[in-house]
Protein backbone atom coordinates (compact mmCIF):
# COMPACT_ATOMS: atom_id res chain seq x y z
CA UNK A 1 0.00 0.00 0.00
CA UNK A 2 1.04 3.29 -0.68
CA UNK A 3 1.60 5.79 2.29
CA UNK A 4 2.70 9.42 2.71
CA UNK A 5 5.40 10.24 4.89
CA UNK A 6 5.02 14.17 4.85
CA UNK A 7 3.86 15.90 7.14
CA UNK A 8 0.73 16.67 8.01
CA UNK A 9 -0.45 19.92 6.69
CA UNK A 10 -3.36 20.66 8.65
CA UNK A 11 -6.18 23.09 7.32
CA UNK A 12 -5.66 26.67 9.12
CA UNK A 13 -8.01 27.73 11.87
CA UNK A 14 -10.01 30.59 9.95
CA UNK A 15 -9.81 28.82 6.76
CA UNK A 16 -11.79 25.94 9.10
CA UNK A 17 -13.82 28.48 10.39
CA UNK A 18 -14.73 29.83 6.73
CA UNK A 19 -15.12 26.62 5.26
CA UNK A 20 -18.24 25.33 7.81
CA UNK A 21 -19.61 28.76 7.45
CA UNK A 22 -19.99 28.34 3.66
CA UNK A 23 -21.05 24.46 4.44
CA UNK A 24 -23.70 25.64 6.61
CA UNK A 25 -24.86 28.56 4.29
CA UNK A 26 -24.67 26.03 1.24
CA UNK A 27 -27.45 24.14 3.47
CA UNK A 28 -29.28 26.93 4.37
CA UNK A 29 -29.32 28.06 0.85
CA UNK A 30 -30.83 24.77 0.33
CA UNK A 31 -33.27 24.64 3.29
CA UNK A 32 -34.81 27.98 1.67
CA UNK A 33 -35.29 26.67 -1.48
CA UNK A 34 -37.85 23.96 0.01
CA UNK A 35 -39.45 26.07 2.86
CA UNK A 36 -41.51 29.17 2.18
CA UNK A 37 -44.48 30.92 3.75
CA UNK A 38 -47.84 30.39 2.36
CA UNK A 39 -49.73 33.55 0.98
CA UNK A 40 -53.12 33.90 1.13
CA UNK A 41 -55.38 33.18 -1.59
CA UNK A 42 -54.19 32.11 -4.89
CA UNK A 43 -49.97 34.29 -4.63
CA UNK A 44 -47.52 31.72 -5.13
CA UNK A 45 -45.57 31.28 -1.61
CA UNK A 46 -43.07 33.36 -0.63
CA UNK A 47 -39.92 31.83 -1.32
CA UNK A 48 -36.86 32.94 0.58
CA UNK A 49 -34.18 31.48 -1.30
CA UNK A 50 -32.23 34.90 -2.21
CA UNK A 51 -31.09 35.00 1.33
CA UNK A 52 -28.70 32.13 0.86
CA UNK A 53 -27.09 34.21 -1.65
CA UNK A 54 -27.33 37.38 0.66
CA UNK A 55 -26.26 36.29 3.28
CA UNK A 56 -23.37 34.10 2.04
CA UNK A 57 -21.94 37.38 0.40
CA UNK A 58 -22.53 39.26 3.65
CA UNK A 59 -21.15 36.79 6.01
CA UNK A 60 -18.33 35.79 3.36
CA UNK A 61 -17.06 38.09 1.21
CA UNK A 62 -16.62 36.93 -2.16
CA UNK A 63 -13.86 33.81 -2.08
CA UNK A 64 -16.05 32.04 0.71
CA UNK A 65 -19.29 33.42 -0.21
CA UNK A 66 -19.03 32.33 -4.17
CA UNK A 67 -17.76 28.76 -2.62
CA UNK A 68 -21.36 28.44 -0.55
CA UNK A 69 -22.98 29.00 -3.46
CA UNK A 70 -20.92 26.49 -5.73
CA UNK A 71 -21.57 23.92 -2.98
CA UNK A 72 -24.92 24.32 -3.12
CA UNK A 73 -25.04 24.23 -7.22
CA UNK A 74 -22.73 20.69 -6.61
CA UNK A 75 -24.98 19.19 -4.27
CA UNK A 76 -27.59 19.36 -6.59
CA UNK A 77 -25.76 18.60 -9.27
CA UNK A 78 -24.57 14.98 -7.07
CA UNK A 79 -28.20 14.16 -7.11
CA UNK A 80 -29.23 16.18 -3.56
CA UNK A 81 -33.05 17.46 -3.86
CA UNK A 82 -31.91 20.94 -3.06
CA UNK A 83 -33.14 23.17 -6.00
CA UNK A 84 -37.03 24.17 -5.37
CA UNK A 85 -39.48 21.49 -5.74
CA UNK A 86 -37.00 19.37 -4.25
CA UNK A 87 -35.45 18.86 -8.13
CA UNK A 88 -31.99 17.95 -8.68
CA UNK A 89 -29.57 17.48 -11.80
CA UNK A 90 -27.10 19.08 -13.79
CA UNK A 91 -29.92 19.21 -16.27
CA UNK A 92 -32.05 21.42 -13.75
CA UNK A 93 -29.13 23.79 -13.35
CA UNK A 94 -28.56 23.95 -17.00
CA UNK A 95 -32.31 24.49 -18.05
CA UNK A 96 -34.40 23.33 -15.85
CA UNK A 97 -37.98 24.90 -16.07
CA UNK A 98 -35.87 27.74 -17.92
CA UNK A 99 -34.71 29.03 -13.84
CA UNK A 100 -31.62 27.33 -14.35
CA UNK A 101 -29.61 30.42 -14.50
CA UNK A 102 -31.13 32.19 -11.38
CA UNK A 103 -29.28 29.45 -9.61
CA UNK A 104 -25.85 30.63 -11.79
CA UNK A 105 -26.99 34.13 -10.69
CA UNK A 106 -27.05 33.20 -7.21
CA UNK A 107 -23.56 32.17 -7.08
CA UNK A 108 -22.33 35.05 -8.86
CA UNK A 109 -24.84 37.30 -7.05
CA UNK A 110 -23.08 36.44 -3.79
CA UNK A 111 -19.37 36.25 -4.97
CA UNK A 112 -20.65 40.41 -6.53
CA UNK A 113 -22.36 41.11 -2.58
CA UNK A 114 -19.51 40.06 -0.86
CA UNK A 115 -17.08 41.41 -3.55
CA UNK A 116 -18.59 45.54 -2.38
CA UNK A 117 -19.56 44.79 1.08
CA UNK A 118 -15.85 43.29 1.76
CA UNK A 119 -13.82 44.82 -0.53
CA UNK A 120 -10.85 42.07 -0.36
CA UNK A 121 -10.93 38.46 -0.31
CA UNK A 122 -10.95 37.74 3.60
CA UNK A 123 -14.44 38.30 4.80
CA UNK A 124 -14.07 41.47 7.33
CA UNK A 125 -16.44 41.73 10.71
CA UNK A 126 -19.80 43.82 9.26
CA UNK A 127 -19.58 45.84 12.22
CA UNK A 128 -16.67 47.87 10.19
CA UNK A 129 -18.72 48.20 7.27
CA UNK A 130 -21.15 50.68 7.13
CA UNK A 131 -25.43 49.67 6.87
CA UNK A 132 -25.23 51.62 3.25
CA UNK A 133 -22.60 49.48 1.62
CA UNK A 134 -24.25 46.39 2.62
CA UNK A 135 -28.03 47.59 0.96
CA UNK A 136 -26.16 48.30 -2.04
CA UNK A 137 -24.62 44.78 -2.02
CA UNK A 138 -27.78 43.59 -1.70
CA UNK A 139 -29.16 45.80 -4.19
CA UNK A 140 -26.01 45.06 -6.43
CA UNK A 141 -26.84 40.87 -5.93
CA UNK A 142 -29.99 41.23 -7.23
CA UNK A 143 -29.29 43.50 -10.20
CA UNK A 144 -26.68 40.56 -11.16
CA UNK A 145 -28.92 37.77 -10.40
CA UNK A 146 -32.11 39.29 -13.22
CA UNK A 147 -29.42 40.22 -15.32
CA UNK A 148 -27.56 36.51 -15.51
CA UNK A 149 -31.11 34.97 -14.56
CA UNK A 150 -33.22 36.19 -17.93
CA UNK A 151 -31.18 36.33 -20.43
CA UNK A 152 -30.49 32.49 -19.65
CA UNK A 153 -34.48 31.96 -19.54
CA UNK A 154 -34.94 33.54 -23.21
CA UNK A 155 -32.23 31.47 -24.58
CA UNK A 156 -33.41 28.04 -22.68
CA UNK A 157 -37.57 28.65 -23.76
CA UNK A 158 -36.08 30.08 -26.88
CA UNK A 159 -38.33 33.24 -25.82
CA UNK A 160 -37.52 37.10 -26.83
CA UNK A 161 -35.07 38.83 -24.03
CA UNK A 162 -38.07 41.13 -23.40
CA UNK A 163 -40.94 38.50 -23.58
CA UNK A 164 -38.82 36.66 -20.85
CA UNK A 165 -38.23 39.65 -18.81
CA UNK A 166 -42.16 39.99 -18.82
CA UNK A 167 -42.59 36.89 -17.90
CA UNK A 168 -40.41 37.44 -14.36
CA UNK A 169 -42.00 40.84 -13.90
CA UNK A 170 -44.79 39.57 -11.48
CA UNK A 171 -41.97 38.17 -8.96
CA UNK A 172 -40.28 41.60 -8.89
CA UNK A 173 -42.46 43.12 -6.05
CA UNK A 174 -41.93 39.51 -4.15
CA UNK A 175 -38.27 40.52 -4.39
CA UNK A 176 -38.63 44.35 -4.03
CA UNK A 177 -39.95 42.90 -0.52
CA UNK A 178 -37.33 40.56 -0.45
CA UNK A 179 -34.79 43.19 -0.44
CA UNK A 180 -36.61 44.77 2.32
CA UNK A 181 -36.57 42.39 4.48
CA UNK A 182 -32.77 41.72 4.00
CA UNK A 183 -32.51 45.73 4.45
CA UNK A 184 -34.33 45.05 8.08
CA UNK A 185 -31.77 42.34 9.15
CA UNK A 186 -28.73 44.40 8.17
CA UNK A 187 -29.97 47.39 10.00
CA UNK A 188 -31.07 45.36 13.46
CA UNK A 189 -27.82 44.17 13.19
CA UNK A 190 -28.73 40.81 12.93
CA UNK A 191 -25.59 39.26 10.88
CA UNK A 192 -23.25 40.67 13.30
CA UNK A 193 -21.21 38.18 14.99
CA UNK A 194 -18.65 38.13 17.60
CA UNK B 1 -38.14 12.84 -6.60
CA UNK B 2 -35.28 10.89 -8.25
CA UNK B 3 -32.29 9.82 -5.97
CA UNK B 4 -29.42 7.37 -5.98
CA UNK B 5 -30.48 3.64 -6.59
CA UNK B 6 -27.76 0.59 -6.41
CA UNK B 7 -27.76 -1.27 -9.05
CA UNK B 8 -25.99 -3.72 -11.65
CA UNK B 9 -26.83 -2.02 -15.42
CA UNK B 10 -24.24 -0.36 -17.42
CA UNK B 11 -24.51 3.13 -16.23
CA UNK B 12 -24.10 1.88 -12.49
CA UNK B 13 -20.63 0.11 -13.77
CA UNK B 14 -19.39 3.79 -15.19
CA UNK B 15 -16.99 5.96 -13.38
CA UNK B 16 -18.84 9.21 -11.79
CA UNK B 17 -15.73 11.84 -14.03
CA UNK B 18 -17.06 10.30 -17.33
CA UNK B 19 -21.01 10.07 -16.57
CA UNK B 20 -20.52 13.67 -15.81
CA UNK B 21 -18.57 14.39 -18.88
CA UNK B 22 -21.57 12.62 -20.96
CA UNK B 23 -24.20 14.82 -19.60
CA UNK B 24 -22.21 18.01 -19.81
CA UNK B 25 -21.36 16.92 -23.53
CA UNK B 26 -24.80 15.72 -24.50
CA UNK B 27 -25.94 19.26 -22.76
CA UNK B 28 -23.80 21.00 -25.24
CA UNK B 29 -24.96 18.80 -27.93
CA UNK B 30 -28.96 19.15 -27.18
CA UNK B 31 -28.36 22.95 -27.48
CA UNK B 32 -26.41 23.01 -30.53
CA UNK B 33 -29.50 22.77 -32.81
CA UNK B 34 -33.30 22.98 -33.40
CA UNK B 35 -33.42 21.12 -36.79
CA UNK B 36 -36.24 18.22 -36.39
CA UNK B 37 -33.49 15.45 -37.63
CA UNK B 38 -31.09 17.09 -34.83
CA UNK B 39 -33.82 16.94 -31.73
CA UNK B 40 -34.61 13.18 -32.66
CA UNK B 41 -30.85 12.42 -32.74
CA UNK B 42 -30.90 14.06 -28.87
CA UNK B 43 -33.77 12.08 -28.38
CA UNK B 44 -32.60 8.92 -29.49
CA UNK B 45 -29.58 9.20 -27.61
CA UNK B 46 -31.56 10.40 -24.49
CA UNK B 47 -33.46 6.66 -24.77
CA UNK B 48 -30.26 4.52 -25.08
CA UNK B 49 -29.35 6.75 -21.91
CA UNK B 50 -32.37 5.43 -20.27
CA UNK B 51 -31.99 2.03 -21.56
CA UNK B 52 -28.29 2.44 -19.65
CA UNK B 53 -29.46 3.06 -16.43
CA UNK B 54 -32.57 1.05 -16.70
CA UNK B 55 -34.73 4.38 -15.84
CA UNK B 56 -38.62 4.17 -16.48
CA UNK B 57 -38.87 7.72 -18.15
CA UNK B 58 -42.45 7.59 -16.67
CA UNK B 59 -40.74 8.10 -13.50
CA UNK B 60 -38.49 11.16 -15.17
CA UNK B 61 -41.98 12.88 -16.15
CA UNK B 62 -42.63 12.22 -12.65
CA UNK B 63 -39.65 13.59 -10.76
CA UNK B 64 -40.03 16.72 -13.20
CA UNK B 65 -43.69 17.30 -13.84
CA UNK B 66 -43.62 20.80 -12.50
CA UNK B 67 -40.83 21.64 -14.68
CA UNK B 68 -42.48 20.05 -18.06
CA UNK B 69 -45.62 21.94 -16.93
CA UNK B 70 -43.73 25.73 -16.61
CA UNK B 71 -41.78 24.46 -19.51
CA UNK B 72 -44.96 24.37 -21.80
CA UNK B 73 -45.69 27.83 -21.09
CA UNK B 74 -43.04 28.48 -22.81
CA UNK B 75 -44.43 28.51 -26.01
CA UNK B 76 -47.63 29.85 -24.96
CA UNK B 77 -46.28 32.88 -23.44
CA UNK B 78 -43.81 33.27 -26.88
CA UNK B 79 -47.05 33.09 -29.08
CA UNK B 80 -49.20 35.62 -27.30
CA UNK B 81 -49.50 39.07 -29.34
CA UNK B 82 -50.92 42.44 -28.12
CA UNK B 83 -53.96 42.92 -30.43
CA UNK B 84 -54.88 40.95 -33.44
CA UNK B 85 -54.30 38.35 -34.39
CA UNK B 86 -53.94 37.90 -30.21
CA UNK B 87 -51.51 34.60 -31.07
CA UNK B 88 -49.10 34.59 -33.31
CA UNK B 89 -47.75 31.01 -34.48
CA UNK B 90 -44.49 31.48 -35.80
CA UNK B 91 -43.05 32.60 -32.15
CA UNK B 92 -44.22 29.81 -30.03
CA UNK B 93 -43.22 26.95 -32.70
CA UNK B 94 -39.39 28.76 -32.57
CA UNK B 95 -40.23 28.35 -28.55
CA UNK B 96 -41.79 25.08 -28.75
CA UNK B 97 -38.30 23.49 -30.79
CA UNK B 98 -36.05 25.58 -27.96
CA UNK B 99 -38.27 23.86 -24.89
CA UNK B 100 -38.26 20.30 -26.75
CA UNK B 101 -34.66 20.30 -26.19
CA UNK B 102 -34.98 20.31 -22.07
CA UNK B 103 -36.83 16.98 -21.77
CA UNK B 104 -33.87 14.65 -23.14
CA UNK B 105 -31.18 16.76 -21.05
CA UNK B 106 -32.88 16.75 -18.11
CA UNK B 107 -33.34 12.99 -18.23
CA UNK B 108 -30.02 12.26 -18.77
CA UNK B 109 -29.23 14.13 -15.62
CA UNK B 110 -31.81 11.66 -13.73
CA UNK B 111 -29.98 8.40 -15.38
CA UNK B 112 -27.13 10.25 -13.80
CA UNK B 113 -28.75 11.14 -10.59
CA UNK B 114 -30.31 7.39 -10.22
CA UNK B 115 -27.15 5.64 -10.88
CA UNK B 116 -24.10 7.59 -8.82
CA UNK B 117 -24.44 8.02 -5.08
CA UNK B 118 -23.38 11.45 -3.58
CA UNK B 119 -19.75 9.86 -2.81
CA UNK B 120 -19.26 9.19 -6.33
CA UNK B 121 -19.42 12.32 -7.25
CA UNK B 122 -17.64 13.93 -4.65
CA UNK B 123 -14.91 11.42 -5.31
CA UNK B 124 -15.14 12.89 -8.81
CA UNK B 125 -15.16 16.83 -7.75
CA UNK B 126 -12.05 15.92 -5.54
CA UNK B 127 -9.91 14.39 -8.84
CA UNK B 128 -11.61 16.37 -11.38
CA UNK B 129 -10.98 20.07 -9.45
CA UNK B 130 -7.11 20.32 -8.99
CA UNK B 131 -5.41 21.14 -5.41
CA UNK B 132 -7.02 22.71 -2.54
CA UNK B 133 -9.84 24.01 -4.01
CA UNK B 134 -10.58 20.66 -5.30
CA UNK B 135 -10.10 19.27 -1.66
CA UNK B 136 -12.70 21.44 0.17
CA UNK B 137 -15.33 21.11 -2.56
CA UNK B 138 -15.22 17.40 -2.18
CA UNK B 139 -15.43 17.51 1.67
CA UNK B 140 -17.94 20.69 1.16
CA UNK B 141 -20.28 18.41 -1.08
CA UNK B 142 -20.08 15.47 1.67
CA UNK B 143 -21.11 18.19 4.38
CA UNK B 144 -24.08 20.03 2.77
CA UNK B 145 -25.57 16.39 2.24
CA UNK B 146 -25.20 15.97 5.49
CA UNK B 147 -26.04 18.98 6.93
CA UNK B 148 -29.15 20.10 4.33
CA UNK B 149 -32.03 17.35 6.33
CA UNK B 150 -31.19 19.08 9.94
CA UNK B 151 -31.60 22.80 8.04
CA UNK B 152 -34.44 22.24 6.80
CA UNK B 153 -35.74 20.80 9.94
CA UNK B 154 -34.44 23.63 11.58
CA UNK B 155 -36.38 25.90 9.64
CA UNK B 156 -39.39 23.69 9.97
CA UNK B 157 -39.32 24.25 13.31
CA UNK B 158 -39.09 27.53 13.97
CA UNK B 159 -42.18 28.14 11.19
CA UNK B 160 -43.92 25.55 13.05
CA UNK B 161 -43.50 27.23 16.90
CA UNK B 162 -44.24 30.87 14.57
CA UNK B 163 -47.83 29.26 13.62
CA UNK B 164 -48.14 28.11 17.33
CA UNK B 165 -47.87 31.59 18.93
CA UNK B 166 -50.10 33.01 16.32
CA UNK B 167 -47.39 33.97 13.67
CA UNK B 168 -49.42 33.12 10.73
CA UNK B 169 -51.55 36.84 11.08
CA UNK B 170 -48.26 38.56 11.52
CA UNK B 171 -47.12 40.79 8.41
CA UNK B 172 -45.80 38.30 5.05
CA UNK B 173 -42.63 40.43 5.79
CA UNK B 174 -42.34 39.86 9.50
CA UNK B 175 -42.63 36.49 9.34
CA UNK B 176 -40.05 36.38 6.79
CA UNK B 177 -37.69 38.23 9.19
CA UNK B 178 -38.21 35.88 11.94
CA UNK B 179 -37.61 32.90 9.49
CA UNK B 180 -34.76 34.18 8.19
CA UNK B 181 -32.87 35.51 11.39
CA UNK B 182 -33.47 32.27 13.34
CA UNK B 183 -32.61 29.89 10.73
CA UNK B 184 -29.48 31.93 10.23
CA UNK B 185 -29.02 31.90 13.86
CA UNK B 186 -29.12 28.25 14.12
CA UNK B 187 -27.29 27.39 10.78
CA UNK B 188 -24.30 29.92 12.25
CA UNK B 189 -24.58 27.80 15.36
CA UNK B 190 -23.89 24.54 13.53
CA UNK B 191 -21.16 25.96 11.79
CA UNK B 192 -19.21 26.56 14.96
CA UNK B 193 -19.77 23.32 16.09
CA UNK B 194 -18.83 21.86 12.51
CA UNK B 195 -15.78 24.08 13.05
CA UNK B 196 -14.99 22.56 16.23
CA UNK B 197 -15.78 19.00 15.22
CA UNK B 198 -13.33 19.41 12.10
CA UNK B 199 -10.30 20.69 13.78
CA UNK B 200 -11.03 18.35 16.70
CA UNK B 201 -10.30 15.65 13.80
CA UNK B 202 -7.88 17.13 12.57
CA UNK B 203 -8.75 18.25 9.50
CA UNK B 204 -5.45 18.47 6.74
CA UNK B 205 -4.81 19.01 3.82
CA UNK B 206 -3.30 15.62 3.06
CA UNK B 207 -4.94 13.24 5.19
CA UNK B 208 -3.34 10.25 5.79
CA UNK B 209 -4.79 6.97 7.11
CA UNK B 210 -2.82 5.87 10.29
CA UNK B 211 0.21 3.68 9.88
CA UNK B 212 -0.32 0.30 10.51
CA UNK B 213 2.39 -2.11 12.76
CA UNK B 214 1.66 -5.26 13.90
CA UNK B 215 2.24 -5.72 17.43
CA UNK B 216 3.11 -8.45 19.72
CA UNK B 217 0.09 -9.87 20.79
CA UNK B 218 -0.83 -9.48 16.66
CA UNK B 219 1.25 -12.48 15.55
CA UNK B 220 -0.62 -15.20 17.85
CA UNK B 221 -4.13 -13.25 16.82
CA UNK B 222 -3.81 -13.36 13.60
CA UNK B 223 -2.38 -16.96 13.90
CA UNK B 224 -5.56 -18.32 15.54
CA UNK B 225 -7.83 -16.61 12.84
CA UNK B 226 -5.68 -18.97 10.11
CA UNK B 227 -5.89 -21.67 11.80
CA UNK B 228 -9.38 -21.11 12.24
CA UNK B 229 -9.91 -20.44 8.71
CA UNK B 230 -7.88 -23.43 8.15
CA UNK B 231 -10.04 -25.87 10.31
CA UNK B 232 -12.67 -27.21 8.15
CA UNK B 233 -10.00 -28.36 6.09
CA UNK B 234 -8.80 -30.37 8.73
CA UNK B 235 -11.87 -31.85 9.91
CA UNK B 236 -12.77 -33.08 6.60
CA UNK B 237 -8.97 -34.66 6.50
CA UNK B 238 -9.52 -36.25 10.00
CA UNK B 239 -12.89 -37.36 9.21
CA UNK B 240 -12.22 -38.77 5.68
CA UNK B 241 -10.61 -42.14 6.35
CA UNK B 242 -13.36 -42.56 8.75
CA UNK B 243 -16.09 -42.14 5.92
CA UNK B 244 -14.13 -44.79 3.56
CA UNK B 245 -14.39 -47.66 6.41
CA UNK B 246 -17.61 -46.94 6.60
Amino acid sequence: MAQQHDSVALVGDETVEHFATAVLLAALTAALAQVSIPLPGSLPPFSLQPFGAFFAGLLLGPLWGGLALALYILVGIAGAPVFSNANAGLGYVLVGQGTGGFLVGFLLGAVVAGGIAHRQITPRSLETIGVATQVLALVAAVVVIYAVGVPWMSWALGLPVQRAAATMAPYAPFDLLKIAVAIAIVRGGYLVRE
Amino acid sequence: MLSYRPGETFAHRLDPRSKLCFQAGFAVAAFADTSLSWLAGVYALAALALLAGRLDPRRVVRAYWVVFLVLALGPVIAGIAVGPPWFRVEPALTSLRAVARVPPVLAVSAVYVHTTPVRGTRAAIERLVPGRAGQLLGVGTGLVVRFFPLVVSDLRRIRTAMVARGGANRPVTDRARRLAVQGIDRAMARSDRLAVALRARCFAWNPTLPALTFGRMDYPVAGIGVVLALSPLAQSAALSPLLATA
